[in-house]
């Protein structure tokens, strides 16, 4: 079944046509990748999805329900979480602080009892406190709840950031280049992750990837875009010989 | 050594004084500030209460400024519609402070609810100069009718205890108490009821800071596109600073005036306020609860002192005590900021690191 369903999406910004008619769909349950060489659209094609492009043309579906000129604070409700490509963490914020943000939208209590630190405010800080450690285990970032996320190495603010995601409990995780300025060891990790997250917890996940090997081995489904338009669209077995893709990508880190 | 107990708990990393020396240093604050009424002569229990009107006004502006991210040069405006709105209700209906005190922060977050949603897709610069548009705007308002706040000549704020008209003829707060050896003249009696006024505040303020909505205006400060992507709203953590901000600075600004007890539009509501109290959460560390709080009385404590010796300094001496003041005072903000960029905040927390690795040093 499919979870999310982008049907002929298309997007301009003054001249330049950064998607044009792009339609796939991405399964419940996959490891989705898109890749494409710089100025693709990838991103754009993310920022559709999460409703930051008011002037989007085309329509997306997310478990059927239409997510066309709906508030991006609407589709983080429906359950839609990313993470950016060049980090967009709350800086003077804690690594604890962001993650609770993480879970802002499913806050019951209001300024009011905000204000008053009312018994139920203080209840709910503690169950979201709770999921929130859950989170910190998960990715290992125990060493650093405390800390101003200004003061991190950037390898741990990109595990941050995936965590705030996670905090939302999504049912759809847009992934933007996770790995890109990490080390090779922090790049491991980072595939680690993403597999314990398809197969311990079963989110539905868009990883975009520039590096066309680290994408190949993970994804359970590729979607090649070029200029705007897909290219080409199947399981990685299928597109590894495929010329389309390798010609998109001359110059470019082509798996051996 | 060990300066908090174990956590065993979240509700324990929520607490406010979490270890001994949080307490200890509570109870030190809480004695100091019963103590300083009783000790402080005439002219600096008025200081006293002037810092207490600044510690309420600062941390109005740190909500906005600070967690919100949102610069405002009106802040002013809002301490003057709650200064007027106490003098109108005592002069024409008698209402008695305690009630008049809560009707001027309401109205004046209703402006500020007002003016925050005007001023929604407004940041930075922007946002500054509609907001200082709103100085003018609220003194050319408070001036064209006289009949109700008797304009350029200035206004009384009577302080009552009761309504006026009943329990015979309306006690005023000015009058002074004696209970055997203990006089308890205005200034003292208004410090004893500022005191909890502005810890208040600082409670308030504190929470918001701690709590799910003061995050979102932190959130929207720091980056307003992935919190709309969080699913925060920009509008509600806006006006939500918007509302707080105003309601509290209108509190400050009754605060003022009934300290005051005879006000005028200008002095002091003015841009020179505002600055003011920008000059104070920057001094005192932009982004805590703290830094409004130890920055509103440095502000206070340090003016006139800066009087009293600005006379004998070089190069200022022709100016005016007040001039003196003001450039002795900028003088020492610019000092902090570029020895200390996050304020008296960032002393505080070099402070407490030294302590936390004593007796190890490095
Ligand atoms: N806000 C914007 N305003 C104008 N043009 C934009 C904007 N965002 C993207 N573009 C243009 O759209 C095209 C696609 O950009 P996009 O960022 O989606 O590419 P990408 O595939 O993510 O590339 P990269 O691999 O470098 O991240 C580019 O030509 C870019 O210049
Ligand atoms: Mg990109």
């Amino acid at each position: 079944m499919a979870l999310l369903e982008l049907d002929n999406v298309g997007l301009s910004f003054s001249g330049v046509r950064a998607l044009d008619g792009v339609s796939f769909s991405i399964e419940a349950g996959a490891l989705h990748a898109v890749i494409g060489p710089n100025g693709a659209g990838k991103s754009s094609l993310f920022n559709c999805i999460s409703g930051i492009h008011r002037h989007m043309e085309g329509r997306v579906r997310l478990d059927g329900q239409e997510l066309t000129g709906v508030e991006p604070t609407e589709i983080a409700r429906l359950g839609v979480s990313r993470m950016f490509q060049n980090l967009a963490l709350f800086e003077h914020l804690t690594v604890l602080e962001n993650l609770l943000l993480g879970r802002h939208q499913r806050y019951r209590t209001g300024l009011l009892r905000n204000l008053f630190w009312t018994r139920g405010a203080r209840e709910e800080e503690v169950r979201h406190r709770e999921k929130a450690e859950e989170v910190i285990d998960f990715l290992d970032l125990e060493h650093f709840r405390w800390m101003p996320v200004a003061v991190l190495p950037y390898g741990i603010r990109k595990r941050v950031e995936l965590g705030r995601a996670l905090c939302m409990e999504p049912k759809l995780l847009l992934l933007d280049e996770p790995t890109a300025g990490l080390n090779q060891e922090e790049t491991e990790d980072m595939a680690n992750t993403l597999l314990d997250l398809r197969h311990e917890l079963g989110v539905t996940q868009v990883l975009i990837g520039h590096e066309l090997r680290f994408v190949m081995d993970l994804a359970t489904q590729v979607t090649v875009l070029d200029r705007g338009r897909v290219i080409a669209n199947g399981p990685p077995s299928a597109l590894r010989n495929d010329t389309r893709v390798l010609s998109a990508y001359v110059g470019g880190t082509v798996a051996a | 050594m060990p300066t908090r107990p174990l956590v065993i708990r979240y509700e324990d990393d929520l607490q406010l004084f979490p270890g001994l020396w949080h307490k200890a240093g509570a109870v030190l604050t809480l004695a100091v500030a019963l103590g300083y009424p009783w000790l402080a002569s005439e002219r600096w229990l008025t200081v006293g209460n002037l810092g207490l009107v600044a510690i309420v006004g600062a941390a109005a502006l740190m909500v906005l400024t600070g967690f919100a991210g949102q610069v405002s040069l009106g802040h002013a405006a809002f301490l003057a519609l709650g200064a007027y709105t106490v003098a109108v209700l005592g002069n024409k209906w008698g209402w008695p402070f305690w009630l008049a005190l809560p009707l001027a922060g309401a109205v004046s977050a209703c402006v500020g609810v007002v003016i925050g949603a005007f001023a929604l897709r407004l940041r930075g610069l922007y946002l500054a100069i509609v907001t200082l548009g709103l100085v003018f705007l609220t003194q050319h308002v408070l001036l064209a009718y006289p009949e109700v706040t008797n304009g350029l000549s200035g206004t009384s704020v009577p302080m009552y205890w009761w309504f006026r008209g009943d329990v015979g003829s309306a006690a005023s707060v000015g009058d002074t108490w004696q209970l055997g050896p203990v006089v308890l003249g205005f200034e003292r009696k208004l410090y004893f009821l500022f005191l909890p006024l502005a810890a208040g505040t600082v409670w308030l303020t504190k929470n918001v800071q701690r709590s799910n909505s003061g995050r979102a205006m932190m959130a929207v400060r720091d980056q307003d596109l992935a919190a709309e992507v969080l699913g925060v709203s920009t509008t509600q953590a806006r006006l939500q600073a918007f509302g707080v901000s105003s309601f509290l600075a209108g509190i400050a600004g009754a605060m003022f005036a009934f300290q005051q007890q005879y006000i005028t539009v200008e002095p002091p509501f003015d841009l020179n306020l505002s600055i003011q109290f920008i000059a104070m959460i920057v001094l005192g560390g932009v982004g805590s609860v703290f830094g409004a709080v130890s920055g509103a009385l440095a502000f206070t404590f340090l003016s006139p002192l800066a009087e009293s010796v600005g006379h004998a300094l070089p190069l200022i001496q022709q100016l005016t005590s007040a001039q003196q003041a003001t450039v002795l005072l900028s003088v020492v903000v610019v000092l902090v900021l570029v020895l200390e960029p996050m304020g008296l905040f960032g002393v505080w927390l070099r402070i407490r690191r030294y302590f936390q690795a004593w007796p190890f040093r490095y």
